[in-house]
């Protein structure tokens, strides 16, 4: 029975311009990016492009990857989230770390807003499996983002990502129990990179309690998955 | 300066969902070095990771797949 290479060996040999290296990285790992992608992306051929677009930086930032030693689908997930959520702003390809909205009268004034608004929680019901009840932002409304390579060092060790996938249905299991008002707000800032004043005006409530929301979400995630995982500091 | 008040901000930031003042602020914070701060953006990328897998798998076209590994072959193929 053939063991299947950890992806760190794959993304060493890819380091090294091996074209099926990145071909079995992409057979492995593209069905879990693209998912990510689908959910946040309205159409299917931005999806692609973008999917595309997070393996070719793949391939071409794979040396510094593999020299810091770093896990390879974090960089992927966490790549493919940034580079999904920067399009669906109407913003060119910037880097893993999606952008914060910085033009707060720009959002208001965007032609879907008030309806958006109006809509309150039942949009953000619709988000769930449903990527097209979030459409494209107008690419006026955004400012450029500088240039942000994702530091290697900022990944997780692979064995961290070994032991979250290892619980990965007891984390969910622990997510799925946040308050339903904690949970829109998440997954508005996962799925749509909203900030915590557009999740306010998407939910229909005032600025400082959406915000509240969605770091009581934030901080109720990072506890479970320290308690989960079995590395919870003293800090809390 | 102390980085107490980015405790909570890191996984915000990293998802996107920061004012652009407090990202500047953390960002700035993050590039003199702090070894605390650069422990928790590894954890952040962490629940990042957790949280972008909340959604299902889905399986592209294998035309993608096609394109992706031609136009790295044209760049690898050697000249001349």
């Amino acid at each position: 029975m053939s063991k299947e290479l950890p992806p760190e060996d794959l993304l060493n040999r890819m380091a090294r311009q091996d074209v099926a290296a990145l071909g079995e990285l992409y057979d492995r790992y593209a069905p879990r990016v693209y998912g990510l992608i689908t959910r946040i992306l309205p159409t299917p051929e931005a999806a692609e492009e973008v999917l595309q677009e997070v393996f070719l930086r793949l391939w071409s930032e794979g040396r510094s990857l593999s020299q810091e030693g770093g896990s390879v689908v974090a960089w992927l997930v966490v790549s493919a989230r940034a580079a999904a959520v920067d399009r669906l702003r109407g913003l060119p390809p910037g880097g893993p770390i999606a952008s914060p909205r910085v033009d707060k009268a720009r959002i208001v004034k965007a032609p879907d807003a008030s309806a958006r608004k109006a809509k309150g929680a039942a949009a953000v019901k619709s988000l769930e499996g449903k990527p097209e009840a979030l459409k494209p932002r107008p690419a006026e409304g955004a400012a450029t983002p500088a240039k942000r390579p994702f530091p290697p060092a900022w990944l997780p060790l692979p064995k961290e990502i070994t032991l979250i996938d290892d619980r990965l249905m007891l984390l969910h299991k622990a997510i799925n129990q946040l308050p339903e008002p904690q949970r829109q707000a998440l997954d508005l800032a996962v799925y749509g990179g909203r900030s915590g004043a557009e999740i306010g005006t998407e939910m229909g409530e005032p600025l400082g309690k959406a915000q509240r929301s969605l770091r009581a979400a934030v901080t109720f995630v990072k506890h479970r998955r320290r308690a989960v995982c079995g590395t919870w500091a003293a800090n809390i | 300066m102390g980085c107490q008040h980015l405790e909570e901000l890191h996984e915000l930031w990293l998802l996107g969902a920061l004012s652009e003042q407090s990202s500047r602020d953390l960002r700035e914070h993050l590039a003199r070095g702090c070894p605390h701060c650069l422990a928790r953006v590894r954890e952040a990328t962490e629940m990042v990771y957790l949280l972008g897998l909340g959604s299902k798998p889905a399986r592209p076209h294998p035309r993608v797949k096609a394109q992706l590994l031609n136009k790295v072959s044209h760049k690898t193929a050697p000249h001349g």
